[in-house]
């Protein structure tokens, strides 16, 4: 499984066995792995190779144990691992991030924000300090909407992939153009009905919306295996 | 892994950081703003927040940051916006 795999730094590849878990890891021989492209690329690299095979439990990125250490971790979370690994066995990780345009998407509370200034008592007897108070409720209003629109984006992407999905990890965000950012556990049997559905849904909102899907990738956003 | 759907000039630049924006967003690694072109498109802003440095940098940036954040956290928690969302 690991022939013609380049490790971190170009170190060999190898599998060590603990009982029924068995972990890759790369010869390294420094203290730290830098955050490097290279390095991640790598990390990504040995991870997709075994995923070509099986659904691994990534570590994160920078794990760096010696070999009397990682067999204790494996020993001492033998449980969890295992319940790990059966959550993301036979299943890859997609990816969708939704943008959307910002200053579209805040117009409402812009117009709210509009009728605030048009407001005489605001404009005349509370001078300056009201101006500042509008100007923060505004600022709240466009959070509001924007983040208000994000929930939306995701429970409609939710309810359009259905039971397609065996997890997902969803992130709103209320600030900026990247409304949505979701991790989706898909059965490698179920990939094409993922896609499908995913298809149908994007023609729905696009270009009002824009995507941006990858994969299929080792579960990273499903592992908590850390050492 | 592929980037699927998704017309734009430079592939490879946005594999490497749809690869590194998965690889360090479970790692060590969250901070910063990357904003990429693509063909046909304006430019967009992905999110991908990521840093690429040494570990040393990087702990030094997250601290300054954290440091830089504090009291806007207070703020927030007064303003009942909520951060759990925000990554940077």
């Amino acid at each position: 499984m690991l022939d013609g795999c380049a490790g971190l730094g170009g170190g060999r590849l190898r599998l060590i066995r603990e009982g029924e878990i068995a972990v890759v890891v790369s010869e390294f021989e420094g203290a730290r792995a830098e955050a490097t492209a290279e390095n991640a690329s790598a990390h990504n690299r040995v991870a997709s190779h075994v995923l070509a095979s099986v659904t691994p439990l990534p570590f994160r990125f920078g794990t760096i144990a010696s070999e009397a250490r990682l067999r204790r971790y494996v020993e001492e979370n033998r449980e969890a691992l295992s319940k790990s690994l059966v959550r993301v066995r036979g299943c890859v990780e997609m990816s969708v991030k939704i943008l959307r345009d910002v200053a579209a998407s805040s117009e409402g509370a812009q117009e709210q924000a509009n009728a605030l200034r048009a407001n005489p008592c605001a404009q005349t007897s509370a001078g300056r300090g009201a101006a500042y108070l509008a100007a923060k409720r505004r600022e709240m209003l466009g959070r509001a909407a924007l983040k208000e629109q994000a929930e939306e984006i995701a429970s409609w992407l939710a309810a359009a992939l259905g039971d397609a999905l065996r997890e997902s990890r969803v992130r709103v965000n209320g600030e900026d153009a990247l409304a949505v950012r979701a991790a989706h556990l898909v059965e490698r049997a179920r990939l094409e009905d993922y896609r499908e559905r995913l298809r149908r849904a994007r023609a729905e909102r696009e270009p009002v919306l824009r995507f941006l899907t990858s994969g299929a990738w080792p579960p990273y956003s499903f592992s908590d295996a850390q050492i | 892994m592929s980037v699927e759907e998704f017309e734009f000039g430079g592939e490879d630049e946005l594999s490497l950081l749809e690869t590194l924006d998965h690889v360090l967003d479970s790692g060590l690694v969250i901070a910063g703003e990357v904003t990429i072109s693509v063909a046909n498109i304006d430019l967009i802003y992905v999110g991908l927040n990521l840093l690429l440095g040494s570990v040393d940098t990087i702990e030094n940036v997250l601290a300054e940051r954290l440091d830089a954040q504090t009291p806007r956290r207070a703020l927030s928690s007064t303003s009942g916006e909520d951060d759990t969302t925000r990554e940077d």
